[in-house]
Order: structure tokens, then sequence, then C-alpha cells
């Protein structure tokens, strides 16, 4: 694999990602792919890098070097305005279900403002959008007049996930989507986002400090020490 | 705080400075007015202003080189230690300035001592008692504005009492008035800061373990004060550049003959040197308190914490109750309200200086004029007034807010600069008015809006939901007005509101040094200037106004308990949040409450 002209085939392929604060080097040389379909998940303990992997994997932080394809386009050497248009086919799913919401809109405004950024639906189109992406994650279509802080953390975390789907993306990172909830709302987000895989073919992207959960949701396991990926590499889950 | 981040702060703070000395420097070149017959005028007001008198005199002070060269030749004979020569006395100007500036040091050390035994007083209850605060007598004294209780102060010991001399400087008894009105205000302001930040340090950690281990309580104590201190210092700063400006008002009601009297009887005279002079000497007195501060923040603070800064525990909620504003409120409205309808300007020569009756509620002054009609019409105009600058403020603080950098080195300039300075350099720019008042309250009353601003931007842009809008791939353009903006401007607007007694506070005391609306107006700081001189013959006229602006200060401090706190429902403490753990939000509120500078 010298030099990397041909765009690889895997849905994102992440070659020597390398990222840096300051003097402190993150991620130091990282590699991996993730399949149209596949769940790979990064696990490792905390200050181990995967974070910053998946900020830089949505260009959230500029790696300092390092390869990025993503369906067939170099990320890395793209600008803030020509990644926009691609940006709705990589989406995250952050950790704190609250915090990744506005505490001052309703729901319903922030599962249609991605539809309203991109302009992908006519505006008389979008509240249907809406009430189909609350019935796709499980959450009652009252819960679109709501603001978040009048939600369950979980339904917090649904509506994430459907501002997420709105544009239907290819992959998601999820960011640890499960570790800030109470244990018994976790199964249900799992086995939601193992259903949302089937039916629309999604890529995750799964960083995770669990070591069960990540065996149990994860196709492949890439473990993270030290801003490197450990010796062994590549775990069957 | 990075490297580049200080080195950016730095050079703006120089930029300020070098932009605030050419604005001193550039003052008869400002003032719009040709410079010449400006000074005639200083000079005699009968001589005529022919051609050749006004040639003599450009050529005589080489005011025909223009901006720049009137800049420079300023730059370089200040460089000298040559500040000019007086266009009024044609004395030099640096003497005058030196005797004011030793006259000002000595009020200032000693209303210095004063403030400093005040605070003592408020702040010991709190530390033997070991919580509570300082109550409401640290709110009252810290509101009331030093040409207030100036006046007062001269009502009451000078005229009633007739104990103390209320006029001149001569021995040390000529101290003891001037010295507590400038004096108690800074020392309720510097005990509360003290004493409200007290109890929440008392209930830290390492309190309860030093009393578990029998630390005595003065040790304690003593420990408290040393962990409440440092972080206040900067605070403590501001009070003591209040008291430059704070001076020029005890000054003037106590005739003493100190920089911020002369600076503001050259602004009234046009002597623009002499203004020049005594302005820097203020400036560099501002700026050097400000540096002290600096330095003494750091020597308290020792090595290791120099570069982390050492926060306060946020102070245990005092709220005033809500009636209180309300009810102060309410009474200077309905006060306002009645004035309304009656004529301010009707002057009944047959009733003049006349007690209270039903014609006349409050009496009427020494042209006869209803004292009461005079508050109602003077309050309206200085509620509309009182709100531009509210709005201004407003918007440089949001401006600024986003600039952080930008507007660090900005307020510590406009922090180093009393409103009353700022006013008399826009007074002797524009002439005296209600405009340039209006202007010079503006340019110093954004500081604490902006940091309010700055760090709810903060916040926002430490949000998850903002990353997730980056991760949308919604424009800058888009987050800023639809996510941003929004979560700033409300609240910074609501402080602002807060903010509008002092402000109008701060337009009266130019009103009272006749910086700002000018006569007839019913400007309630020209009134209290004019009916104090009447206080034996009508005591009911002379003190309403001041019994309002009393109230107005109470109101200010009231209010100034909610500046900041009152926030959007972010999120309850709900059974879902998991064991994840709350998020932790950075504290809105955590600007500093700057004192009311007036």
């Amino acid at each position: 694999m010298s030099h990397a002209s041909t765009a690889p085939t895997a849905l994102l392929d992440v070659r020597d990602l390398v990222v840096r604060y300051g003097p402190v080097t993150a991620v130091d040389g990282v590699s991996f792919t993730v399949a149209a379909g596949e769940t790979v998940g990064l696990y490792g303990p905390s200050g181990c890098g995967k974070s910053s992997t998946a900020h830089a994997v949505l260009r959230l932080r500029r790696p300092q070097s390092g390869r990025i394809w993503f369906d067939g386009t170099e990320l890395t050497s793209l600008s803030e305005r020509r990644l926009r248009p691609l940006r709705p086919r990589l989406q995250p799913v952050f950790q704190d279900p609250y915090g990744s919401l506005s505490p001052r809109r309703r729901i319903r405004d922030q599962l249609a403002e991605p539809l309203r950024v991109h302009g992908l639906r006519a505006p008389a189109a979008v509240p249907g959008r809406v009430a189909e992406l609350l019935g796709l994650v499980g959450l009652e279509p009252s819960c679109g007049d709501r603001f978040p802080h009048e939600l369950s953390g979980g339904q917090c975390q649904r509506a994430g996930i459907a501002r997420a789907l709105a544009c239907e993306p290819r992959l998601i990172v999820l960011d640890e989507p499960v570790s800030a909830l109470d244990p018994s709302l976790r199964a249900g987000i799992v086995n939601l986002l193992l259903d949302l895989q089937q039916d629309l073919g999604l890529g995750y992207l799964f960083i995770c400090h669990d070591p069960v959960l990540v065996r149990h949701f994860c196709d492949r396991v890439l473990t993270m020490r030290g801003g490197r990926v450990s010796t062994g590499g590549w775990q069957s889950g | 705080m990075s490297r580049a981040h200080r080195l950016k702060a730095a050079l703006t703070r120089a930029a300020g400075l070098v932009a605030v000395l050419a604005a001193v420097g550039l003052l008869p070149w400002l003032s719009g007015e040709d410079p010449a017959r400006r000074l005639l005028r200083a000079r005699s007001a009968e001589q005529d202003p022919t051609p050749e008198a006004l040639d003599a005199i450009r050529a005589d002070l080489g005011l025909d080189s223009g901006p720049s060269g009137l800049l420079g030749d300023w730059a370089a004979g200040l460089v000298h230690g040559d500040l000019g020569v007086s266009w009024v006395s044609g004395t030099e100007v640096l003497p005058s300035v030196l005797a004011g500036l030793q006259v000002s040091l000595v009020l200032m050390a000693t209303a210095l001592v004063t403030a400093f035994l005040v605070a003592t007083a408020l702040v010991v209850p709190v530390l033997v008692r070991g919580r509570g605060t300082s109550g409401g007598v640290a709110a009252m004294l810290a509101a009331v504005p030093e040409f207030l209780l100036a006046t007062l102060l001269l009502i009451v010991a000078g005229v009633w009492l007739g104990a103390l001399p209320t006029s001149g400087w001569a021995d040390a008894s000529y101290l003891v008035l001037p010295a507590l009105a400038l004096g108690v205000p800074a020392g309720g302001l510097l005990g509360r800061l003290v004493a409200d930040a007290l109890p929440a340090v008392l209930d830290e950690r390492w309190v309860e373990l030093w009393r578990g281990a029998g630390v005595g309580r003065a040790r304690v104590a003593a420990g408290a004060l040393r962990r409440v201190l440092p972080p206040l210092v900067p605070q403590f700063g501001m009070v003591a550049v209040g008291l430059t400006g704070g001076a020029v008002a005890v000054e003037t009601v106590f005739a003493i003959p100190g920089l911020g009297r002369t600076a503001i009887g050259a602004a009234k005279s046009q002597d623009l040197p002499l203004l020049q002079g005594t302005v820097l000497a203020l400036l560099l007195l501002g700026l050097t308190v400000g540096a002290l501060s600096a330095w003494l923040r750091r020597a308290l603070l020792g090595p290791a914490l120099r570069g982390a800064g050492l926060t306060l525990p946020a102070p245990h909620a005092v709220r005033v109750p809500v009636a209180v504003p309300l009810a102060l409120a309410a009474v200077l409205a309905a006060a306002i309200g009645w004035g309304l309808l009656r004529d301010p300007y009707a002057i009944d020569t047959a009733a003049r200086l006349a007690d209270p009756s039903s014609a006349h509620p409050l009496g009427t002054d020494a042209l006869g004029r209803d004292v009461l009609a005079r508050l109602g019409h003077g309050a309206a105009a200085t509620v509309g007034t009182a709100t531009v600058v509210g709005l201004l403020g407003w918007l440089l603080g949001l401006a600024l807010g986003f600039l952080p950098s930008l507007a660090g080195g900005l307020a510590d300039i406009a922090n180093a600069l009393p409103p009353v300075i700022v006013g008399i350099l826009v007074a002797a720019a524009l002439g005296p008015g209600t405009g340039g008042a209006a202007l010079a309250v503006a340019l110093v009353s954004w500081p604490p809006l902006a940091a309010h601003a700055a760090a709810l931007v903060l916040e926002v842009r430490a949000s998850g939901f903002l990353l997730a809008q980056r991760a949308i791939g919604a424009p800058p353009l888009w987050i800023l007005s639809r996510h941003v903006l929004p979560a700033v401007a409300a609240p910074v607007a609501r402080h602002a509101v807060l903010r509008l007694p002092g402000i109008a506070l701060a337009l009266a005391s130019l009103g009272f040094l006749g910086l700002g609306a000018q006569p007839p107006s019913p400007e309630w700081g020209l009134l209290l200037d004019g009916t104090a001189d009447y206080v034996e013959r009508a005591p009911v006229a002379a003190l309403a106004p001041a019994v309002a602006l009393a109230l107005l200060a109470a109101l200010a401090v009231a209010l100034s308990g909610y500046t900041g706190r009152a926030r959007p429902p972010v999120r309850g403490n709900r059974k879902g949040a998991g064991p994840g753990g709350p998020v932790r939000v950075p504290r809105a509120d955590a600007h500093p409450e700057a004192p009311v500078a007036v």
C-alpha cells in the first residue's frame, strides 16, 4: 500500500493518522478501515486517543498528517466549505445526550435543522420527515414538541440518533453513545442501533471503553493504547 | 492563557492607551471650534475676535500646524516634562498639576484608610460568626454615590451641626468630611466583596479539616482571608480607580484644590492645556493603581498559581427579596408619574423656596418652580438617555464578547477611566451636554456586559451541541445567528436592563458636576446641585432630589444581585441522567460584578 493513489474500496479508510495537541501526540499513526454495513470498535482506556481519532474522522479537528478516505473522497485535503456537502453522510452521536442538543430549541426543530441547512427536502416535506425520524428511533410524536430538559437521558440520546439519521448517512461515529446512560437504558439504545444498521445498512465506528459491550456490538475491534493501535491490531469479536 | 494571547492583550492595552493619550493631546483640535477663538474667549470675553488677534494667538501657540503638528508638539513637550502654559492664567501647567496631585493623593490616601476601616468593620462579624453575609448595611453604603454622600455630609455635618469645616483645605479637620464621603462607599464595596465571598470559602473542605485538626479559630479566619483576597484584588483595583472619579465630585463639593476640581474648572473655562495636564495625571493615577493591584495579586498568589489563577467558590446565593426592588421601583415610579403631570418650568416668583403644601407637594426651588414636577420630568429624560446608553453598552458588550482578547485590553483601559474623567474629556471636546454625558457613560459602562457575553460565548462554544452543528455541516454564520447569538443576547440584555439605574446615577453625577444636561433642564444631578445651596431655608425641597437619588442607588444595588443569574432551564436533576454524572457547565455568572464607579 505504498503511496496509495487509488481510492480505496472501503467506506472509511484511515491511514497513518496523526493528531497532536501542542506537544502532546494523541494519535500516532493509526490506520484502519470500515466497510459499508460493518461495525468497527475502537477500544481502549481513557486518554488512549480514541476520541481524538473520532474527531479527526469527523473533521471536527484537522489531523496533523495522514489520509482519510470516506466514500471515495479524501477528506483531510478538503476545505471546510468543500467538506460541508459531505458531512450529512458522516454523522456523530456523542456521549452526553443533553449536551449534544441545544437547550433552547424544541426537538422537532433540532431534527429538522440538518434538512434545512442542506435544503435536502422541500420545506413542506420537513415535518413529515421529522415524524418519520421520531418513529425510526422509537420516540412518541409528542416528543417533538418538547425541549431537551423535558426528556429523559435515553429519550435525548434517541433524539440525537434521529438527528444523525436525518440526512441518510452512510457512516455514524458513535462516541461512547451509552456510557452516560443509566444501565437499564443502555440495552434499549444498543438494540436500536443494531436494528437501524440492519434496516439502513449503516457503517458504525464505535468508540467504547467497555470490553463486554465492545465484543457484543462490533464485527471487529481495534485496541488503542498511547495513541497507537496496540500490537496484534485486529481482534475478531 | 497562551503567550500569543497575552501578547495580543498587551498590544491592545498599549494601543488603547496611545489612543486615549492622542485624544487628550488632540483636545484643542477635537473640539471642532477654532482653538484660537476659544483661547481668546477663555482669556477675555469682551475682546473682539479680530483676524489679527486670532492670527497672533495661532502663531504664538503653533496652532496653525494642524492636528498632527499639534499632537507632535504636545508629545514632544510631554517627553521633556513640559505640559504647556495655561490659556487662562498664563502660568506653567506642570506646577499646578503637581500641586493638585499632592492634595488629591492625601485625600485619596485618607479615604483608603477610611475605606479599610469600614471594610474591616463589615468583614469581622462574618469572620467571627463563621457564616452570614455583610447584609443590607454594606449594600447601602456601597450604593451611595460619592457626590450624593458628599452633599448629604455637607448638609448634615457642615450646615446643621456646624462642627466641621466644609470648604477649603487647611488643617486635618478639613479632611474629615471629604475622606468620609470618598471612603465610606469604597469601604462598603470592599467589605461587601470580601464578606460575601467568605461564607462559601468557610464551607470548603480544608476549613473542616483544619477545625477537625484543632486549629484555632483565629488561624482559620486568617487562612480564609488569605484564601479570599487574591482573586478579589483586581476588583479592589477597580474600587481604587473609582476613587479617582469620586475624588473629582468630592473635591468639587468641598472646594478642595485637588486634581479633580482643577480638571473640572479647566474643562468649564476651556483651559485646554491645564485640562490635558490634569486628565493625564488622573489617567496615570488610575493606571498606576491598576498595575499595582495586578502586581499585588501576583505577589499574593505566588509563583505556582500565576498561570492557573485562583477562583473563588460560587458565593452562597444571597438574593434580595424581589419585593425590595419592586417596592423601590414602585415608589420612584409613583413620584415620577405624579411629577410628570405637573409643569417643571413654570416660575412662580411669589412662592420661592416654599415649604411643601397642597399646591407644591415637595415645595419649590429658588425660582419658585415645583420640585416634584422637576423630579418627574428629569427622571423621564434620564430614563430615555439611560436606555440609549444601556443599548449602546449592550451592543458593544455583545460585539466585544466575541473578541475576548481585544475586549480584555480595552476593558483594562475602560476600567482605568471613571465616567467622570471620560465625561470631562467629552465635555471639553463637544461642550457639556446630555449627548456628551451619554457618550461618556457608554464608553465606560460596557466592560461587565462584555465579560458576561464572553463567558456565555465560551460556554456555548464549549457545548456539545455546537460540535454537532459543525458535524451537520451548518455554516459558521448559521451557527452564529441561530445558536450562539440567541444564547448570548438575551441574558446580556437582561443584565443591561438591571444596570440601568447605575447608568442613570453615572449620568446624574455628570449632571451634578455641570458636565451633562444644562440648566434649566430638570436633570436629577442638576437638581441636587441647585437645591442643596438652600437647605436651611427649604430643607424638603433640598432633600427631595437627594432622597430620590438614594432610592435610585438602592434600586441599583438591589438589582445587582440579579445580574447574570437568570438562566434558561438547562436541565433539572433528572432520573435519566445516569452514572455519567452531570456535565459541568461553566458558570456564566462568574464574571466580576463591577462596582458602579461614579
